[in-house]
């Protein structure tokens, strides 16, 4: 049913005023021609738009692909998301599988399916061979508990490796989870080894906050760099390893997309890049300032892929819509950003 | 933990579109008293001003309507709403389905029961008498119809708070046994929610720390979500949708009372809508007879209560 969900867009929508049903992103042309290739996900499938050029990765079917990232050879790590559980691959740019690195389908061969497990936001580490992911291993007592939630982990990206009831085999664990609040999500590895992240908590209050958490090893307790009124989480860091992009909400139902300078271990003023949009998933160009993002340019609107030149400088450009408007992205899917 | 429940979406929904299903079949002087399957609402009558200008309360009801329930309903979901058309603010206050009060039969149970002793008119006087206010109509809807209009609608775009995961969701809609279970997992951030998605966001609650706290105020930012859509219906939308609501609505609204919502609907602006949850110290966690539920502070909750709606006469 999750598969369904996600993949169901506007083309469901049937009433006849509501004649807009959302175009897959190859019948269009991207309102902005950038350079390098950028890879996107929509209802399942993973395009990369290179320029005016639009193309679908010949990825096998089944499941939902999402949250691309791209590695130095130009190839990319892959979630391939099914109802009860994900999986990480390694795909080449054209799509076709290097490997699968992890195999979590728990539903195949054990019909309890809290045993499954959850993979998501995979980060290459600044050595290029680790990978920083989010899952939802260990839990305290699988089928005894509804406790789930996601605390950071990093593996080696040199072999497949497996998510287990008690952690991830060969990996190292960042971070344990404030429990029943989601956890701790979207790692950002750092050049000095640190990792910045989400991570959501419990406020004793009635409600459930994220702030960017600051860890400088694995073991080491976490910093929030902002405050549970802010409200922020996605951080993206800019290739110069201090500029970061965020998505903070303020506890309403609106959200900003901002921007800060980490100096060391603390985060600067907050600037507002846009404000009171849709925005989720930042992302930063390879090589400079350059910052994807997407939103709805209202309401009701599809979630479109947008840019913002030199965000991260002192006169940012403005922001500007890439994919045509009548396509309509997974919005929790950051773009990937490649120069080749 | 009984699996399943929901939402009162739909009803919200309700609140959202029904204006304009109402002014539709007014533009085209249909006055039907089902708009297909068993989806009721009433006539309207002469007498009525078509244009509703005055402050009025709706409570809104929503239950699993699956094969578990044979047709015996609780309502997962209860929000009492007050809207003014002439200030265009609403207030929802949701009520926990665990609330522990003196139901219309005069035996004591969970809220939630009221609708299955006695239907609607139970729910609201139960409601009425335990809350003190008053209540002008109500709205209901069962979890399917829910699904089925949020998806005619095209779904609806909301900020996830936070990751809402749970490994004992209900496996109620997909056609096979009802009692078990599937992993949901709803990502946080901004995002398009289909029908299915935005009730898995609304109605998972094992693996959160506020369970049906947290539930409720998601199930009102989709409400507010739901804003959005008014625009989209039409006259030529009504068989659709009424074929999507079938027998999972009803409500005791009439055309003359809903049609001024149409206007507000889409104008009402986030400031202008107070959303109330009842955490402690309102409620506190107890055992009694037999079974977890929460325990009223009606010293706290009702001069609260007071001051958003109504009092009862």
């Amino acid at each position: 049913m999750l598969a369904s969900g996600l993949a169901a867009n506007r083309t469901l929508a049937v009433l006849q005023t509501h004649t807009t049903a959302a175009s897959i992103i190859t019948t269009t042309s991207p309102q902005v021609k950038l350079p390098g290739t950028i890879y996107v996900s929509q209802e399942g499938s993973i395009y990369a738009i290179s320029g005016a050029k639009v193309r679908r990765l010949a990825l096998p079917s089944g499941g939902v692909w999402t949250q691309p990232r791209v590695l130095a050879d130009g190839s990319l790590l892959v979630i391939r998301r099914f109802d009860q559980y994900s999986d990480l691959y390694h795909v080449s740019a054209s799509g076709h599988i290097l490997a699968q690195m992890t195999s979590d389908d728990q539903a195949t061969g054990n019909a309890t399916l809290q045993l499954d497990h959850w993979i998501l936001w995979p980060a290459i580490g600044p050595d290029g061979t680790t990978v920083y992911f989010a899952t939802d291993s260990p839990k305290p007592a699988p089928n005894k508990s509804y406790e789930v939630d996601f605390s950071l982990w990093s593996s080696p990206l040199s072999t497949p490796f497996t998510i287990g009831d008690t952690g991830v085999s060969g990996g190292t664990r960042w971070s344990v989870p404030d429990l029943y609040t989601g956890g701790d999500i979207e790692p950002v590895p750092l050049p000095d080894g640190g990792v910045l992240y989400s991570s959501y908590a419990n406020t004793g209050k009635g409600t459930v906050v994220t702030v960017l958490g600051l860890q400088t090893g694995p073991t080491s307790p976490m910093k929030a760099l902002t405050t549970p009124q802010q409200d922020c989480g996605a951080p993206a860091v800019a290739a110069d390893g201090v500029t970061v992009a965020m998505v903070c909400t303020n506890a309403g139902q609106t959200a900003n997309l901002e921007i800060a300078t980490l100096q060391g271990n603390t985060l600067g003023p907050l600037h507002v890049v846009v404000a009171n949009c849709l925005c989720n998933s930042p992302s930063w160009s390879s090589t400079g300032d350059d910052l994807l993002y997407m939103n709805a340019s209202n309401p009701d609107g599809n979630f479109g892929l947008w840019y913002i030149a030199d965000a991260g400088g002192v006169h940012p450009g403005t922001a500007r819509r890439v994919s045509d408007s009548s396509v309509d992205l997974d919005a929790t899917s950051a773009a990937a950003w490649s120069s080749r | 933990m009984a699996a399943g429940f929901l939402i009162s979406i739909l009803t919200g929904v309700l609140l959202y579109f029904l204006p304009a299903l109402q002014v539709a079949l007014r533009d085209t002087g249909q006055v039907n008293t089902s708009l297909g399957g068993s989806a009721q609402l009433k006539p309207v009558s002469a007498s009525e001003n078509l244009s509703t200008t005055s402050p009025f309360t709706l409570l809104l009801l929503g239950s699993d309507s699956d094969s578990k329930f044979n047709g015996d309903y609780l309502t997962q979901s209860m929000i009492l709403t007050r809207v003014d058309p002439a200030t265009k603010h609403v207030t929802m206050l949701s009520i926990p389905r665990d609330l522990w009060v003196r139901l219309c039969t005069g035996a004591n149970g969970k809220i939630d029961q009221a609708f299955l002793h006695g239907g609607a008119q139970c729910a609201i006087q139960t409601v009425e008498r335990d809350l003190n206010v008053h209540i002008d109509y109500y709205a209901w809807i069962g979890l399917q119809g829910l699904v089925s209009v949020l998806n005619e609608l095209g779904g609806v775009n909301v900020i996830a708070n936070n990751p809402v995961m749970d490994d004992y969701y209900p496996a109620d809609l997909s056609g096979g046994n009802p009692y078990d279970y599937e992993r949901i997992l709803v990502l946080p951030g901004a995002q398009h929610m289909s029908g299915t998605l935005a009730l898995e966001y609304v109605r998972a609650r094992h693996d959160d720390a506020y369970g049906d706290f947290a539930r409720s105020q998601r199930q009102q930012q989709i409400l507010i979500a739901l804003r959005a859509k008014t625009k989209y219906v039409s006259i030529a939308d009504i068989p659709t949708l009424a074929t999507s609501l079938g027998a999972n609505f009803q409500t005791d609204m009439s055309i003359g009372q809903v049609s001024g919502l149409l206007p507000i609907a889409g104008s009402v602006p986030l400031s202008a809508i107070a959303q109330v949850v009842l955490l402690p110290p309102y409620t506190s966690s107890v055992y009694v007879g037999g079974q977890d539920a929460l325990m009223p502070n009606w010293a706290l909750i009702r001069p609260e209560v007071a001051k958003y709606f109504p009092v009862a006469s």
